[in-house]
């Protein structure tokens, strides 16, 4: 039974055979051939895959510190326009959060962008850098390291570091202490985070040593940046983000994160010229892949007419070739997407190191660079076997 | 050598960019793909070439429109939007040097625009100068100078984005703290300085930033007298005025900024990458063509071998080829980039724009690719054996 199921499935799967075959040898037909083809399609894919990379890294960049902040629902001003702005809103707006039912906790976020340099402790010149801060007893970010060092970013003066940052900083090599703003801090520890196309390199501190940085108006305490708000396990977030709303004055915008992540995307997508820059060069990969592959196969089709011809003449229908053909064509495709894909992996990492952007191969990276592949070769197919379809067999000979 | 073994040499070259012609013209649907394929990939080399300068030219962009001959600056310098401050008095201290004609200041500081679309306050760029002194080469500022001189009274380049709300003169507009009426537009580009730039005199920006004294200045341009050779002059002020300031002569600024773009941010990599591979896809858009060209005219090539010519003569014939693709392609290609430059300045506000040494260097670089497509497509060529052939 087993083994009877194992046949039908072989056959079923074999099946295709019947006409696989002719597409995957005509492919191997002439191994030099398919070497350049494969190299020609395979690096138009790559440069495909090296600008998706570029824009997903651009957008991940701005995004990865919204992702790290640990909340169900943020509150910040209704004015501020993106996240890596200061526009503080006053602490006593947490308090009132916090009253509101379903909220289980609520806690400051600081960070400021423009205002705090750096030493590099190593040249002794200093650099802007950004800065976040938060309560030790009360962690909001997602950085492990950062959750490990808590007790001593509770004392006064002290700092951990992003060992990804940029290098210039000085800040992947174990200084024991530097300034901020004139202020000696001593390091505690570091973590990985990269920066972003704003900002060089990041510093994490506790909120006593925010304050003595950065005071409040009037030497008060400093103002929240975002209020990171966990609810509790049993409530319903649409009934609290709308409770809070009414319980907060319309200077304070209540969000989801997916709200907060939607804003500082669309915000990026609107003002960068990311966008339009690294579409461009897609596109430009996309119809160079086709010019090549459209090469490829209309070289391929006029060498193989006689023998198309012929099997026309001995009655193979036109549709059936023009399967042939497209199926040639996504071999084709595949034999270039295949080495690209791992190509661009190892690229991904090195630029990556190199430039600290967050670059990943991701599932629909994969995809949508196997989908454009198979468009490009699949489009210059159609437009290709024009040949075929005229192939008289009667003129070939 | 004689004058006839000269002229047959001529003859022979002529001949050999005949041959190379009628191939390429003898199937000409393939040809015009293999021009398209080159056509592309010298686009996206000028495409991203126009990006890898654009962006420190996007840096560059307020001091092209300054008139200096000199920029003094405070030894913290890092980029034009991070110059750092430096005291009044070296300004009066180099105004008072033999060279100097004039030593201006310029403020620069970041501001709340409270009165954006959405009740968003986008963060504004502002830049205090004194109106009296007219240190841009922009016509637009210079005219409207003089309204600078009311208090709270800004221009607004025109580039800023829509999300500041409308820029209609007139508009009161709240900054930081205070209403700034807004007193004319002009065109500049805000570069990288941020997503608005506003101009307003010093009385005013003291006023917008109460917490900043005018004792400390951002950028002072310096302007020498006629005559005056900038780098005797430059060597001079750092003399005078010790090491706490910085004296750029415009050489040097470009070369600093140009240098701050390519190597502290990710622009380098990010273009330079591009570069790289749009050229490695462009030798394979060139090879893909010879191989096919040089594999379907084998026999040909074997039969020009069998009557006598020689190899390398048959490898020329293979480079003027692939040297015709891309000449030929260039053309178009060039044109194309002009225009997707244009698209690429109204879309972007990135200053890219064509010049002769890019050209240059793009010409240079197709020529390259040339030739190394046609020297891996000359393999093929080794194999056409007049022996095998009938």
């Amino acid at each position: 039974m087993l083994s009877w199921t194992g046949t039908s499935l072989l056959r079923r799967l074999w099946r295709p055979a019947r006409f696989v075959p002719l597409a995957w040898r005509n492919l191997l037909a002439n191994k030099p051939r398919l070497l350049r083809s494969s190299g020609g399609i395979g690096f138009a894919v790559l440069l495909i895959l090296m600008q998706l990379g570029f824009e997903r890294a651009f957008f991940n960049a701005a995004l990865e510190i919204i992702h790290l902040l640990d909340g169900d629902i943020f509150l910040q001003s209704a004015s501020k326009y993106r996240f890596a702005t200061r526009d503080p809103f006053s602490r006593g707006e947490l308090d009132a959060a916090r009253a509101v039912s379903g909220v289980a906790s609520a806690w400051p976020f600081y960070a400021d962008w423009f205002d705090v340099f750096w030493k590099n402790p190593f040249d002794g010149k200093t650099f802007l850098v950004r800065v976040f801060a938060f309560d030790p007893d009360h962690p909001v970010l997602r950085l492990p390291e950062v959750k490990g060092r808590l007790a001593q970013l509770g004392d006064p003066d002290t700092a951990m570091v992003d060992r990804h940052a940029r290098r210039f900083l000085g800040m992947d090599r174990g200084a024991a202490q530097s300034e901020l703003n004139g202020l000696t801090v001593r390091i505690v520890g570091s973590f990985s985070l990269g920066p972003d196309f704003e900002s060089d390199g990041t510093v994490v501190i506790g909120d006593r040593t925010y304050a003595k940085l950065l005071p409040g108006p009037g030497g008060g305490p400093p103002g929240v940046e975002a209020g990171v708000i966990k609810l509790r396990a049993d409530s319903d977030p649409a009934a609290v983000q709308r409770a809070l709303r009414a319980a907060l004055p319309p200077g304070i915008a209540v969000l989801t994160k997916e709200q907060l992540l939607e804003l500082e995307r669309r915000f990026q997508a609107d003002v960068s010229s990311a966008g339009p820059i690294f579409a461009m060069g897609t596109l430009v990969g996309f119809v160079v892949g086709m010019l090549i592959a459209y090469q490829i196969i209309y070289t391929d089709l006029t060498e193989q007419l006689p023998q198309y011809a012929t099997m026309k003449a001995i009655g193979y229908r036109t549709s059936y070739l023009i399967r042939v053909v497209l199926e040639q064509a996504a071999f084709t495709g595949l034999a270039g997407w295949i080495p690209a894909w791992f190509l661009s992996v190892l690229l991904y990492r090195a630029v990556g190191e190199l430039a600290l952007l967050p670059m990943r191969m991701t599932a629909d990276l994969t995809l949508i660079s196997l989908g454009l592949t198979l468009g490009m070769c699949l489009i210059s197919a159609i437009l290709a076997v024009r040949r075929v379809i005229a192939a008289d067999p009667a003129e070939v000979f | 050598m004689t004058e006839g073994e000269v002229g047959l040499g001529r003859v022979r070259r002529a001949a050999r960019v005949w041959l190379a012609w009628r191939i390429l013209t003898h199937d000409k649907a393939r040809t015009i793909l293999a021009i398209a394929g080159v056509f592309m990939a010298i686009l996206l080399i000028f495409v991203e070439l126009g990006f890898f300068f654009a962006v420190p030219q996007g840096g560059m962009l307020l001091y092209d429109n300054l008139q200096f001959d000199l920029l003094m600056t405070s030894n913290r310098y890092e980029y034009q939007a991070q110059p750092g401050q430096f005291p009044r008095g070296q300004l009066d201290r180099a105004r008072a040097a033999p060279e100097v004609a004039q030593a201006t200041a310029l403020y620069f500081g970041s501001a709340k625009w409270r009165s954006g679309e959405d009740g968003k306050s986008p963060d504004v760029f502002v830049i205090g100068l004194d109106p009296r002194r007219p240190i841009f080469k922009v016509d637009a500022i210079n005219r409207q100078l003089a309204v600078l001189e009311q208090l709270d009274t800004a221009l607004v380049d025109s580039a800023t984005r829509p999300m500041f709300g409308p820029l209609t003169t007139g508009r009161i507009v709240k900054i930081g703290d205070r209403n700034v009426t807004i007193g004319g537009r002009y065109v500049l580009g805000t570069g990288f300085m941020g997503l608005g730039v506003t101009l307003v005199s010093e009385q005013s920006f003291a006023r917008l930033f109460p917490y900043r004294s005018l004792d400390l200045v951002n950028l002072g341009p310096i302007q020498l007298k006629p005559g005056v050779d900038p780098d005797q002059a430059a060597a001079e002020l750092r003399k005078r005025l010790g090491p706490d300031t910085l004296i750029f002569t415009r050489g040097e600024l470009e070369a600093r900024e140009v240098a701050y773009w390519t190597t502290r941010t990710s622009v380098g990599l990010i273009f330079g990458s591009g570069l790289i591979i749009s050229f490695v896809v462009g030798i394979m858009v060139v090879y893909q063509t010879l191989a096919t060209q040089v594999s379907r005219q084998l026999p040909q090539f074997a039969t020009l071998k069998a009557i006598g010519y020689r190899e390398r003569s048959l490898d020329g014939t293979v480079i003027t080829i692939s040297l015709l693709i891309v000449i030929v392609g260039f053309v178009p290609a060039l044109a194309a980039a002009l225009g997707i430059y244009s698209v690429i300045r109204d879309e972007t506000l990135l200053p890219v724009a064509m010049t002769w040494p890019r050209l240059a260097a793009v010409f240079v670089a197709t020529l390259v690719m040339a030739s190394i497509s046609a020297l891996l497509s000359l393999g093929s060529l080794r194999r056409a054996d007049p022996a095998e052939l009938f």
